[in-house]
Formats: structure tokens, sequence, C-alpha cells
């Protein structure tokens, strides 16, 4: 499945509620599917509000697929380059009373079993897959 | 999906009150802004604790946890704390990034946080309660 996405945090939604609907019917595990859906929620929303800088006129592409063992969602943008994927882990410390930063990436993390950024011209590609009990 | 946003103010002394926010549906960066303007009104009271009863929530990413983060502080700050009960199983995973923050609590249902809510009131002084 393909889908062209505004830059808008509603167009974020609709990219998710995709997803979520492609992989029940594709009989992804609802726990998997759960995940994956907030990996796509907050790689997109990264992209949207910082690649992108939430210009409706921005789009960005979000390819996903499920093959024998896994499913595969592939996000472009043509923003800056960033590479999610050299974020430092942040782990929230008893003693931390800051207000959150890199809460996302570490979700995507916790939830994706492989992560791969690549610059392909101008264009950011973020591989995110995850590895599906059979 | 959207997010049901139902605030409960108990009647009587504001000094005993604890404001609760159940929350319904998905928090994402979509429907975040408009608890954030719930919120706003809500902590810009004399309150020291809130809770939030998560029944009811399906979805939560990031956006969401940003906000419990900033409410927590808030509260903190005032010496009181926000609270979290009733968690999916799903909602519980996503908490585990925040849980160790100071601040937050979480009841896994309505006994275990009347327990702690009956302490509070029992702390409050006489003409309070």
């Amino acid at each position: 499945m393909r889908l062209e996405l505004h830059a808008t945090p509603d167009e974020v939604m609709r990219g998710v509620e995709a997803l979520q609907e492609f992989a029940t019917a594709q009989g992804v595990p609802q726990t998997a599917i759960f995940g994956l859906a907030l990996a796509l929620e907050e790689c997109a929303s990264n992209i949207v509000n910082h690649a992108l800088k939430r210009d409706p006129q921005g789009k960005f592409e979000v390819v996903m697929e499920k093959s024998m063992g896994a499913f595969v969602i592939e996000l472009r943008d043509d923003g800056p380059e960033f590479d999610p994927t050299a974020t430092a882990a942040r782990r929230p410390r008893a003693e931390d009373d800051d207000l959150p930063g890199g809460w996302g990436i570490e979700l995507v993390r916790r939830n994706i079993d492989e992560i791969h950024y690549r610059r392909e011209g101008r264009i950011n590609v973020l591989r995110l897959t995850k590895r599906l009990v059979t | 999906m959207s997010l049901d946003i139902t605030i409960q103010r108990p009647a009587g002394n504001k000094q005993a009150s604890v404001i609760t926010i159940r929350l319904a549906g998905s928090l994402n960066t979509e429907t975040a802004p408009e608890l954030e303007r719930q919120l706003a009104v809500v902590v810009a009271e004399p309150i020291k604790d809130a809770v939030f009863d998560l029944s009811e929530l399906k979805f939560i990413s990031s956006a969401g946890l940003r906000l419990f983060a900033a409410a927590r502080k808030t509260l903190k700050d005032r010496g009181g704390q926000a609270s979290f009960v009733n968690l999916q199983p799903q909602i519980e995973v996503v908490f585990d990034v925040i849980k160790a923050l100071p601040g937050i609590s979480i009841y896994k249902d309505s006994a275990d946080l009347d327990r702690y809510l009956a302490l509070l009131q029992s702390e409050l002084p006489g003409d309070a309660r």
C-alpha cells in the first residue's frame, strides 16, 4: 500500500488508520498493529513537525507491505537530511524533572525490530521493520 | 479515531478537590492540542491533584505523554501529583517510558486509586474535608 500524505497532523492519523485497516486485513496480530501504528505516528509526526514544518502544501510518502514474516513501513520525505537512528536513546531517570524530549524515537525503538535510514539524493528514507511471530 | 474528554469537578471545598479527567479514544498528534487546551484550564485552578481515568483510552503516542508530563510537573510543584488509573495493557506499555518520572503515580484500578484518595483526604485539615 502506498500513501501520499500532506504535512498536517490529521494526515498523519489518516496514514495510521490506513495502516491499521491494511494490517488487520493482512491478519497481523493486534498487539503488533498497535506497535506499528505507534511507530508510524511518531515517525510521520516527526516529518510533519520538523522536516516539513507543518506546511500543508508539503507532502511525504508512506509505503507499507507485509511479507511472510515481517511488516515493513517506509517513509520518504524531501526535508533536510535527518537520521533519527543517530539520536541517542533517552531513558528517563527517577530524578529527571525536565519536560521530555526524544521520547518519540524511544517508543519507535521499543516497537520496531529494525530501523534503517538512508539519504537518496534529496530524500530521507526511513525503513521500519517489525518481525511477525508466525 | 477521536478523543473524548470528560472533566469531573467534585462539588464542595476546592481544597479537598481532586479533578478527574476521563479520556476515551485516541490521544495522538491530532487530538493532543485539544486536551492541551482543556488541561491549561484545569491546572489554572487551585488544585494539587488530578486523576486521569484511561479505561477507555485505546491509543497514545508521545504527543500525549508530553501533556501528562507537563501536567504532573505543574502539580508536583504544588505538592501534588498526577495519577493514572485503569490503563489498558497497550497503554501501560507506552507509559513504561515515563512512569519513573517524579510526580506520576499509576494505579491498577479504581479500588487501588480510592485507597490513595482516602489517604489524601485523611491528611487534610478538618475544616477542609
